[in-house]
C-alpha cells in the first residue's frame, strides 16, 4: 500500500500497526501524505511523536531514515561528507604505483568516497521513505535555515558530482518539544498538529495495545492515576510513554491491581523530578483513590 | 493530488467560504497567508468537505502554526462555521457527523487558559476587557530628552552577555580536531602531498538573555525605564526574551520587536495587563519557569530579574521558584532599584532575602550608570 484513500483508512491502517491516533492527528497526517507537504509535530514529551513516524513508516513499507537533531549539528553530518582518510589513502596509493589515469579524479570523488547522511539518504530514497527530522528544536537556527532550503525543493547540490533531486518528496515528520519557539518560515513550509495528552479511555486503549499482558483493571486504575497526576502542579507532567512504563513495571511485579504500596515503589517510572516525587509522595493517597 | 483548479463549479463557492474564513482567521490575528488557504483548500478537497469534522481538522493542521494560536482559531472556526451570523450549515448543508467509520466528533474544545499570552485577553468577555484597559498604562510618546535617552542606552551600554563554548566547530589556526575537508582541499593543491595540517576549533556563542522586569505599583517610577532599557537591549543582542510582571507574567518579546522606541513601548504596554497593580513575584516567576524556563527558554542564559522585591505572594513560592530557576539558567542577576548607590545595602523586604541566596550578583539599576555597571558585568559573567 502506498498511500491511504481516506483518514479513515489511515486510522484503521495505523492502528492495525499499535498506534492509536485520534482524529485530528489521523486528519493532520493524511493531509500531509496527500498534499506531500511535511509535517510539524508538537506536543509534551512522550505522547508519541517520534512513534507515528516509526508506525506509519512500518504501516505504508517505506523507509525510515532518521535524523536526529542535536546543538551544533551542522550539514556535514545531515546532508554528506566525503570520506577524507579514504581519499587520502587512495591519492597515496595512486602516486606511489603511478596509477594515476584519466579518470582517476572522478573515482576520488565518486560515490565509493561519499558517505550519505540521513537528508541525502532521503532525497535519494525519494517516496520509499518516511523523513523523520526528530527534535528539530535542538537543533541551531543556522541548522534551520538550511533545512528550509531542503524542504521547499527536496534538492540537493554536491558541487562534485552534481545535483541530487527527489522526484517525489519523501514523507517528512519533523518533531519538536518546543524548547525553543521555531522561525516562521519554517512553520511556513509544515502542515502542524499539536499533540495533547489522549482522553482517559484512548489511553487505556493505547496501553493495552502497547501492553497487551497488562489486566485491564490495573491498565484503568494506572491511567486514572496518571490523569490525577497530569492534574497536580508537576515540573513535568507524565507523558503517555510513562504511562505505558508503569503499567508494565507493576505488572513485571505482578500486581494486578494498584496498590498504594507498589505504587510508591514505583512512582520513578511516572514521576522523575526530585521536586515532584515528594509533592506526589506527599498526596498519594489522593491521586490512588481519586479523593 | 487534487489541484485547486480541479474543483468543480459548484464547489467554486465553497472555495470562496474557505477562503473569506481564512480572512476571518487573519483578522482574529492568525497570519494565515494565501498560500496558507490554498493548502486548505487543497486538503479540504482530498477530504470530505461536507464533514464538518474534516473541515475543523484540515484547517487546523494547515492554517495554524502555533498551540497558543489554536484558541483563537476555535473561536473563529465556532464563530464562524456554527454561528448564525453567516448561514453555512443552509448554505452547504454539512453534515456535521461523519460516516460511522471515523470516530470523533467535533469537539471543538473549550477555549483553553494560557496564562500569560496575549491571545487570552480576546476571549474576555466586553465587560471584562473594559476592566482591563483602565490599568493599561498610557504611555505618552517619548519626549525628545527621552527619545535620546534610548538612543544613548543603545550607544553607550552594548549588552554582551557572555559567551560559551557550542558544539559547532569552525577553521582556526589551533584547535583540537583536523580539518579533513580543508586539509584535503590543499593537499590536491601540492599534487596530493598533505603538506599542512589545518584544524578546527569550537565556536563561542553568546549566551541567552532574559530580562523579568517588575512593573507593579512600587516599581512605578522605574517601570518606564525599564522598558527602555529592555528595549534597547532587545536591539543591541540577538537573544534576548522580555517579560513583565506584576500579579501575573507577559511576554513582551514580539511586542518589542520593532523599529520605533515610541512604538514598541507602546506596544510593550498594551501587551502588560496589569500595570502598577500588585505584585506577586513569586507567582510570576514560578509561570516563568513552568511556561518557558522547563522548555529550556533560559538554559545556559543569564536571567536578570529587574524588581524591588515586595512580594505579596507566598514566600515559600517565590522560594521554590527562585531556587528551580537558579538550577535552570546559568547566572541570576538581580536588580533592585531601592539598593541605589549604597554599598552596605542588606536586602530588608522579605522577598528579597528569601530570593537572595539564589542570585549571582545583585546591582541597583536605578539610573543609567548603574544599567552602565551591568553592562560592564555581564561579558564576565562566567
Amino acid at each position: 500500500m502506498s498511500s491511504p484513500k481516506d483518514v479513515a483508512e489511515l486510522t484503521a491502517t495505523l492502528r492495525d500497526r499499535g498506534y492509536i491516533a485520534d482524529r485530528g492527528l489521523a486528519t493532520a497526517l493524511f493531509v500531509a501524505i496527500s498534499l506531500r507537504r511535511p509535517i510539524l509535530l508538537e506536543g509534551e514529551v512522550g505522547v508519541g511523536k517520534t512513534e507515528v513516524a516509526k508506525t506509519l513508516a512500518a504501516a505504508f513499507g517505506r523507509r525510515l531514515i532518521r535524523l536526529q537533531c542535536y546543538e551544533g549539528i551542522d550539514t556535514n553530518q545531515a546532508l554528506y561528507e566525503w570520506d577524507y582518510a579514504r581519499q587520502m589513502l587512495y591519492i597515496r596509493a595512486l602516486s606511489e604505483r603511478q596509477l594515476a589515469d584519466a579518470d582517476a579524479v572522478d573515482k576520488l570523488f565518486g560515490p565509493k568516497f561519499l558517505l550519505e547522511r540521513p537528508l541525502l539518504d532521503a532525497v535519494r530514497a525519494g517516496d520509499q521513505a518516511v523523513l523523520l527530522i526528530d527534535e528539530i528544536d535542538r537543533a541551531d537556527d543556522e541548522f534551520e535555515a538550511f533545512l528550509l532550503e531542503i524542504l521547499s525543493d527536496f534538492q540537493i547540490s554536491i558541487p562534485e558530482i552534481g545535483t541530487v533531486k527527489a522526484e517525489q518528496p519523501p514523507l517528512v515528520i519533523l518533531t519538536s518539544n518546543r524548547t525553543r519557539e521555531l522561525h516562521d518560515a519554517l512553520k511556513r513550509r509544515c502542515l502542524y498538529h499539536w499533540i495533547g495528552y489522549p482522553s482517559a479511555e484512548r489511553e487505556v486503549e493505547i496501553v493495552l495495545t502497547r501492553a497487551p499482558e497488562v489486566s485491564e483493571l490495573l491498565t484503568r486504575k494506572v491511567v486514572a492515576a496518571v490523569h490525577r497526576l497530569r492534574e497536580l502542579d508537576l515540573a513535568k507532567p507524565p507523558g503517555v510513554a510513562e504511562t505505558i512504563d508503569w503499567a508494565a513495571t507493576l505488572h513485571f511485579l505482578g500486581e494486578t491491581d494498584l496498590e498504594p504500596e507498589a505504587a510508591a515503589d514505583t512512582l520513578g517510572a511516572v514521576v522523575k523530578e526530585r521536586d515532584d516525587l515528594e509533592l506526589v509522595k506527599d498526596n498519594l493517597d489522593a491521586i490512588m483513590t481519586g479523593a | 493530488m487534487p489541484e485547486v483548479s480541479e474543483i468543480s463549479e459548484a464547489g467554486h463557492a465553497f472555495t470562496g467560504m474557505l477562503v473569506e474564513f481564512g480572512r476571518e482567521l487573519r483578522d482574529a490575528g492568525i497570519g494565515a497567508g494565501t498560500g496558507d488557504v490554498l493548502a486548505y483548500c487543497t486538503a479540504a478537497a482530498s477530504l470530505d468537505p461536507a464533514d464538518l469534522t474534516d473541515l475543523y481538522w484540515a484547517g487546523r493542521t494547515t492554517l495554524v502554526t502555533r498551540k497558543d494560536q489554536i484558541a483563537t482559531y476555535d473561536r473563529v472556526f465556532r464563530a464562524f462555521f456554527l454561528g448564525i451570523r453567516y448561514p453555512v450549515a443552509d448554505f452547504l448543508k454539512l453534515a456535521p457527523s461523519s460516516p460511522a467509520q471515523v470516530q470523533g466528533v467535533l469537539q471543538i474544545p473549550a477555549t483553553e487558559q494560557t496564562e500569560g499570552e496575549p491571545g487570552e485577553e480576546a476571549q474576555l468577555g466586553l465587560m471584562a476587557s473594559e476592566a482591563e484597559t483602565l490599568r493599561h498604562k498610557s504611555f505618552a510618546a517619548c519626549t525628545p530628552e527621552e527619545l535620546a535617552a534610548v538612543r544613548r542606552i543603545m550607544t553607550r551600554i552594548k549588552l554582551t552577555p557572555p559567551r560559551r563554548r557550542t558544539r559547532r566547530n569552525v577553521r582556526g589556526s589551533r584547535g583540537r580536531t583536523p580539518d579533513m575537508r580543508r586539509t584535503v582541499r590543499e593537499a590536491m593543491r601540492m599534487h596530493g602531498e598533505p603538506a599542512e595540517l589545518y584544524w578546527r576549533r569550537r565556536k563561542v556563542r553568546l549566551r541567552p538573555l532574559i530580562l523579568i522586569l517588575d512593573v507593579s505599583g512600587s516599581m512605578a517610577d522605574y517601570s518606564r525605564h525599564l522598558l527602555q532599557f529592555a528595549y534597547s537591549a532587545k536591539r543591541a543582542a540577538s537573544r534576548v526574551e522580555v517579560f513583565c510582571f506584576g500579579t501575573r507574567l507577559t511576554r513582551v518579546t514580539r511586542a518589542l520587536d520593532t523599529r520605533k522606541p515610541d512604538e514598541a513601548l507602546r506596544r510593550a504596554a498594551q501587551t502588560v495587563f496589569d500595570w502598577e497593580g500588585g505584585t506577586r513575584i513569586g507567582s510570576s516567576l514560578e509561570s516563568f519557569v513552568k511556561n518557558w524556563g522547563r522548555r529550556g527558554l533560559c538554559r545556559g542564559g543569564i536571567v536578570v530579574i529587574c524588581s524591588d522585591g515586595l512580594d505579596r505572594g507566598d514566600p515559600a513560592v517565590l522560594s521554590a521558584a527562585m531556587e528551580r530557576l537558579s538550577r535552570l539558567c546559568h547566572r541570576v542577576v538581580w536588580l533592585n532599584p531601592h539598593k541605589g548607590e549604597d554599598q552596605s545595602f542588606r536586602p530588608s523586604t522579605l522577598g528579597m532575602m528569601v530570593a537572595a541566596p539564589h542570585i549571582d550578583l545583585l546591582l541597583s539599576g536605578h539610573d543609567l550608570h548603574s544599567l552602565e555597571e551591568l553592562a560592564a558585568l555581564l561579558p564576565v559573567l562566567n
